[in-house]
C-alpha cells in the first residue's frame, strides 16, 4: 500500500522521461550514473561492479557511482532499478540470479526480460568443484563414481537457495545422476570455514572464492565449471575435458530500466567495451579468477540472448530438482 | 496475602503470550520436517510454546505482589508523534525527498516534547536539516534525491 | 621469519608517516561516524570503502581498520551518553554506561571505555601477532555442534544480563531469537513471517531493532513526564577516573581481554557473545552484583575490553584463511580484493609487509585512538548539556537517516518506530531490552547451527554430547543454570518484593 503511490509517481516521471528522452540523447550523459548492484557492499557482485565503473566513469566523463541495494536473492534491488526512471542515469548490474530469480520467487515485482533493456555482458565467473584436504577421490575421474556410490553419505555445503554454489551443486547432481546431501549455509564465508575444518566434503563455488584456498593446498580441486582452464588456475582440467558434461559460470549484466532510449544503450554498451578493454580491469578480473567479457558479448543482442536462454535453462533445472517458488 | 495484581506483569504475560502465539500460529503453515532435516517451523514453534509458557509463569506470579505506586503518564503525545514521523519518514523519502522530509520529521518530532514550542521547533529543524545533510549527504555521500520526484520542480 | 624481525617488519611499514596518517584518519572518521546513532562499523565501512580505492593496498587496509575499530569504540560513546547502542556488542556497554552517564559519571564511564579498549587492543595485537595461524588452526575444530553449544551457553550464561527477573529476562531472550527467524529460511527458501513483504526476506535489520528498543523506547520513556522528571544528567561529577575506580576496573579488564581475544578467533560467532560474557562473568565475580544494571563500571570495563579484543582477533581468521567473521571482515574481504589481493592462508608468506604492517598498524591504531579520545571525553560530555528537546529529535533523525543508509530498505525505518513502541512497552512493564538484542542476534546462528549438525550427523542428536568440545560446552551451559538457579530459589521469597525496585 505505501509503495504504490510512489511507484504511479515513478512511473509517471518515467513516462514524461520517455518523452523527452530523445532530446537528450546525444549529450548523455550530462549528470551522475547511478549502478544499482541488488547485493551488499564487498561481496563478489560489488567488486566486479566497482571495477567496471570506475574504467566506464573515465569513458564517460561522469561519475558511475554504485548502490548497494541488498535483500531477497537480489530481488529487491532488482525491482527498484525496474521502477526507475529509464532516462539512463539508473542502471542496474545484476548476475545469474536475474535468470533464476523468475523460477525461485513467485510475484516477483518486475519481469527479467520486459521490465529491462540489456546493455552487455560482463563477465563470466568460473566454478570450480572443491572437497576438503583429505577427502579420498583424488581426481573427477575418482570422484565421479565415488559419489555414484556413495550419494547422500557425500555432504556438500552451498550459500543458499539461489547462491551461485547451489547452481553449481544442482547442475552437479543433474550430470551425475546421484544426489548428495545439501548443506546451506548462510552465504560462502561459512561453508568455506567448515570444509575447511572437513566438517564437510565438498562445495562448488566461484574461483573468487576458491582459488587461494586451492593455491594454498588447503582444498582439494576437481575441476573447473566452464569449457575453457582458468589462468590463475593452470593446472585444474575443466569438468569437459575430464568428460563430464557441465558448463556453468557466474555471468554478469548490465541493464537499463524497459523503454530506455537507443541512442543511449548503445553509448553505454560501447563504453562498456572500452572499460572492458582496461588493462587494470583486465589484470584485477585475473586476480579474481575471471576475465572480461569479449567485446562481442558486451553488445545488448549477446545479453538479450543468454537471458533468455538462462531462464529457460533454470525453469527446467529447477522443476526437475522440484525446487518450488516463494 | 497480597489481593491485587501486578499490572505490569500481567502485561508482560499478555504480550509474551501474544507474540508467542502468533510465532506458533504462524508456524503452523511452515513444514515441521524431520530429526534429521528439520523444516522451517520447527525452531518457531518451540521457542514460540516456550515464550507462552513463560508468559503463563508471569501471569502466576503476578497475583502474588502488587505494583509499586508510581504517577507514570503514557506519553500519548510522544508515541504519536516520535512514532508518526518515523513512519511519515520511511513513507515519503523516496517522494518527497532528502531535504523536505528531514525537515517536516524534525519539525514533527521536536513538537512531541511540550517543551518545544512552534518556533522552538522550527528553528531545531531548520538546524537540524543543514546539519544532516552536511553529514550524510555531503560528507557521507548517501545516495538521496534532494528534492524527490513528488515535488513539482 | 621470527616473530621480532615480523614485528619490525610490520612497525616499518605502520609507522611510516603517510600510513600514520591514513591510520589516524581512519580511526577519525570511524570515531565520528561510529558516534553517529544508528550507524554501526558495517555501514561506515560500505559508505567510505570507495575513498580507499586510490590508495596503496597497505594504506588502503590500514585506513579501513582502523574505521573499523574507531567506528566501535564511537558507538561505545553513543551507547554511554544516549543508549543507544549501533551493534551487538555495545548493547552491553548501553547497560552500565548509560546509567552511569545519568549519574554524573559519563567522564569515568568512557574513560573506562578507553583504556579498557586500549589495553585489550594492545594484549590482543601480541596475540594476533604470536599466535594468529594456530589459533585459526584450532578454531577450525569447531563445526555446527560446537556452535550450537556455544550459543546455549551463551544464551544461558547471558540470563544474567537482567537485574530484574529472571523469566522476564529468559522471555526477552526468547522474543529476540524468535525476531530473528523473520526472513528467508536459508535452509528451505521458505519465507517466515513476512506478512508477504520481500523487504523482509532478509530479516529484519539488527540497527533497526536496536536502536527501536533502546533509542526510541527510552526516548519515549524520557516523554512521559518531562515536567517533573529530570530527564538528562545530573551535574557532571569528574571527567577522569579515581583511584578507587583504577581499582575496581584492573581486574575486569584482564578477564575481559582474555575472554575477548579467545572467542573473537571462532569465525561462526563468537566475537557475538565476547561482550555479553564478559558482563556475566563480571556480575558473577562481582561482590556487589547489585550494582551492576545500576551503574556498576565493572560491567563497562569488562565488556569494552572483551569487545575490543574480540574486534582484534576476528581478523585472525580473515588473515590466517581468508574467511570472514562477521559482516564486517566480508567488507574487509572486498577490500582486499578491490586491492588485487586476495585475502588467504598465502597472504602472510606472499605478502609479508602487508600482513604484518595491519598487524602493527592495529597497535599504532589502538594509541591513536586513546590519543584523541580521551581529550574528547569533555566535548563528549558537554554535548550532554544540550537541552533534551533540541537532543531527542536529532537522535530520531539520525537514527531514521542511518538505518535507511544502510540498504535503502524502507522496512528499516518502519522497523525502528515497531520496536520502539513494543521495546517502550516492555520496558514499562518492567523488561529489559539487552536480553533480547542478544538473542535476535543469537538466534539464527542458533538455529542454522542446530539444524546444520543434525543434518551433518544424519540425525542423530547425541552428537552434541559425543563431540568432546560440544560436551564440555553443555556441561559448562548446565553448571551456570544451577548456579543461577540456586540461590534465585532460596532468595525467592525476598525477591519478589524487590524486584520491581
Amino acid at each position: 500500500m505505501t509503495s504504490l503511490l510512489p511507484r504511479v509517481l515513478l512511473g509517471a516521471v518515467a513516462a514524461s522521461a520517455l518523452l523527452a528522452g530523445t532530446a537528450f540523447a546525444q549529450d548523455y550523459p550530462t549528470q551522475p550514473i547511478t549502478v544499482i548492484v541488488p547485493f551488499s557492499a564487498g561481496g563478489p557482485t560489488d567488486t566486479v561492479a566497482r571495477l567496471v565503473a570506475q574504467a566506464m566513469s573515465a569513458d564517460l566523463g561522469q561519475q558511475v557511482l554504485i548502490q548497494n541495494v541488498g535483500g531477497a536473492g537480489g530481488t529487491l534491488g532488482a525491482g527498484q532499478a525496474a521502477a526507475a526512471a529509464n532516462d539512463g542515469y539508473t542502471l542496474l548490474l545484476h548476475h545469474i540470479g536475474m535468470s533464476t530469480a523468475p523460477s525461485l520467487y513467485a510475484d516477483l515485482p518486475f519481469d527479467s526480460i520486459d521490465d529491462f533493456e540489456p546493455i552487455g555482458l560482463i563477465t563470466t565467473v568460473p566454478m570450480t568443484i572443491v572437497a576438503r584436504a583429505d577427502f579420498e577421490p583424488e581426481t573427477l575421474e575418482e570422484l565421479i563414481p565415488y559419489i555414484q556410490e556413495n550419494g547422500e553419505a557425500v555432504i556438500y555445503g552451498n550459500a543458499g537457495i539461489g547462491a551461485a554454489s547451489q547452481l553449481c551443486g544442482l547442475l552437479l547432481q543433474e550430470a551425475l545422476g546421484a544426489k548428495m546431501t545439501e548443506v546451506p549455509y548462510q552465504g560462502t564465508g561459512p561453508a568455506m570455514t567448515d570444509l575447511l575444518g572437513g566438517q564437510i566434503d565438498m562445495m562448488c563455488d566461484q574461483t573468487t572464492n576458491t582459488t587461494n584456498q586451492i593455491l594454498a593446498g588447503e582444498i582439494k580441486a576437481y575441476a573447473v565449471t566452464t569449457p575453457e582452464r582458468v589462468e590463475s588456475l593452470p593446472d585444474i582440467p575443466t569438468a569437459i575435458e575430464s568428460g563430464l558434461d557441465l558448463d556453468v559460470g557466474i555471468w554478469h549484466g548490465l541493464y537499463a530500466p524497459a523503454g530506455t532510449d537507443q541512442a543511449i544503450i548503445d553509448r553505454l554498451s560501447e563504453s562498456l567495451q572500452l572499460a572492458l578493454a582496461d588493462e587494470t580491469v583486465a589484470s584485477r578480473f585475473a586476480e579474481l579468477g575471471t576475465a572480461p567479457a569479449p567485446a562481442e558479448d558486451a553488445t545488448p543482442a549477446a545479453l538479450a540472448e543468454t537471458l533468455a536462454s538462462q531462464i529457460e535453462l533454470w525453469r527446467g533445472v529447477f522443476e526437475s530438482a522440484g525446487v518450488a517458488a516463494q | 496475602m497480597a489481593v491485587q495484581a501486578s499490572r505490569n506483569d500481567l502485561a508482560t504475560a499478555a504480550i509474551f503470550v501474544a507474540i508467542g502465539g502468533y510465532f506458533v500460529l504462524e508456524s503452523l503453515n511452515y513444514t515441521l520436517g524431520t530429526p534429521l532435516r528439520m523444516g522451517p517451523g520447527f525452531m518457531p514453534i518451540a521457542l514460540g510454546s516456550i515464550l507462552i509458557l513463560l508468559g503463563l509463569v508471569v501471569a502466576v506470579g503476578a497475583f502474588t505482589h502488587a505494583d509499586p505506586e508510581e504517577d507514570r503518564p503514557f506519553p500519548w503525545r510522544g508515541i504519536a508523534l516520535v512514532l508518526g514521523t518515523i513512519i511519515f519518514f520511511g513513507a515519503t523519502i523516496r517522494g518527497l525527498g532528502f531535504i523536505p522530509v528531514v525537515f517536516l520529521s524534525a519539525l514533527g518530532t521536536a513538537l512531541a516534547s511540550r517543551e518545544n514550542n512552534p518556533v522552538s521547533a522550527v528553528i531545531i529543524a531548520v538546524a537540524l536539516t543543514i546539519l544532516c545533510f552536511v553529514i550524510f549527504v555531503l560528507a557521507l555521500g548517501l545516495q538521496v534525491r534532494w528534492f524527490g520526484p513528488w515535488l513539482p520542480f | 621469519m621470527d616473530l621480532f624481525a615480523s614485528l619490525a617488519l610490520g612497525f616499518s611499514v605502520a609507522l611510516d608517516p603517510w600510513n600514520i596518517f591514513f591510520c589516524f584518519i581512519g580511526v577519525l572518521l570511524g570515531t565520528l561516524v561510529g558516534v553517529l546513532p544508528g550507524i554501526g562499523p558495517t555501514a561506515t565501512i560500505a559508505m567510505l570503502l570507495p575513498i580507499t580505492f586510490t590508495l596503496s593496498p597497505a594504506s588502503a587496509l590500514i585506513m579501513l581498520a582502523g574505521i573499523y575499530y574507531g567506528a566501535q569504540y564511537g558507538g561505545s560513546t553513543t551507547a554511554i551518553l544516549i543508549n543507544l547502542p549501533g551493534e551487538s556488542s555495545a548493547a552491553v556497554t548501553a547497560i552500565d554506561g548509560y546509567q552511569m552517564a545519568r549519574q554524573g559519571r559519563a567522564g569515568p564511564a568512557l574513560a573506562t571505555a578507553a583504556l579498557g579498549s586500549f589495553f585489550a587492543g594492545s594484549v590482543s595485537t601480541l596475540l594476533l601477532a604470536y599466535f594468529a595461524p594456530p589459533l585459526a588452526r584450532a578454531a577450525l575444530n569447531f563445526g555446527p555442534a560446537e556452535y550450537f553449544s556455544l550459543i546455549v551457553l551463551g544464551l544461558l550464561v547471558s540470563i544474567a544480563l537482567a537485574h530484574g527477573s529472571i523469566i522476564k529476562a529468559l522471555g526477552m531472550i526468547v522474543i529476540g531469537l524468535l525476531l530473528g527467524m523473520v526472513g528467508q529460511d536459508i535452509y528451505t527458501g521458505q519465507p517466515r513471517f513476512t506478512f508477504g513483504f520481500r523487504e523482509l526476506f532478509g530479516g529484519i535489520n539488527f540497527v533497526s531493532v536496536a536502536v527501536g528498543v533502546f533509542g526510541i523506547a527510552e526516548i519515549l520513556r524520557n516523554l512521559e513526564n518531562e515536567q517533573t522528571r529530570e530527564v538528562m544528567v545530573k551535574k557532571v561529577k569528574n571527567l577522569w577516573l579515581t583511584k578507587d575506580d583504577f581499582k575496581r576496573i584492573a581486574a575486569p579488564v584482564l578477564r575481559g581481554t582474555v575472554l575477548g581475544a579467545l572467542l573473537g578467533v571462532l569465525p561462526g560467532g563468537g566475537h557475538i557473545l565476547s561482550s555479553f560474557a564478559s558482563y556475566s562473568a563480571e556480575k558473577r565475580l562481582s561482590k556487589n552484583p547489585q550494582e551492576f544494571g545500576k551503574g556498576a563500571i565493572e560491567g563497562v570495563a569488562g565488556p569494552e575490553s572483551a569487545n575490543n579484543a574480540a574486534a582484534q582477533t576476528s581478523f585472525i581468521p580473515l588473515m590466517t584463511l581468508g574467511i570472514p567473521a562477521h559482516p564486517v571482515m566480508a567488507l574487509m574481504v572486498g577490500a582486499f580484493i578491490l586491492q588485487g589481493i586476495t585475502p588467504g592462508p598465502n597472504v602472510i608468506n606472499d605478502e609479508p609487509e602487508l600482513f604484518w604492517g595491519i598487524i602493527a598498524s592495529m597497535w599504532v591504531g589502538n594509541v591513536l585512538l586513546v590519543l584523541l579520545n580521551l581529550p574528547l571525553i569533555g566535548l563528549w560530555v558537554k554535548m550532554l548539556s544540550i537541552p533534551y528537546r533540541i537532543l531527542f529529535p536529532s537522535i530520531v533523525l539520525f537514527a531514521c537517516i542511518g538505518c535507511y543508509s544502510i540498504n535503502l530498505n524502507l522496512f528499516d525505518i518502519y522497523a525502528i518506530a515497531v520496536f520502539g513502541l513494543l521495546g517502550y512497552l516492555l520496558i514499562r512493564f518492567g523488561c529489559e531490552p539487552a536480553p533480547l538484542l542478544l538473542g535476535f542476534v543469537l538466534g539464527p546462528l542458533l538455529e542454522e547451527h542446530l539444524r546444520r549438525a543434525m543434518i551433518i550427523s544424519r540425525g542423530d542428536p547425541t552428537v552434541f554430547i559425543t563431540r568432546p568440545i560440544s560436551a564440555t560446552l553443555l556441561a559448562l551451559a548446565l553448571a551456570a543454570v544451577i548456579l543461577a538457579l540456586l540461590p534465585s530459589i532460596r532468595k525467592k521469597r525476598d525477591e519478589v518484593f524487590v524486584e520491581e525496585d
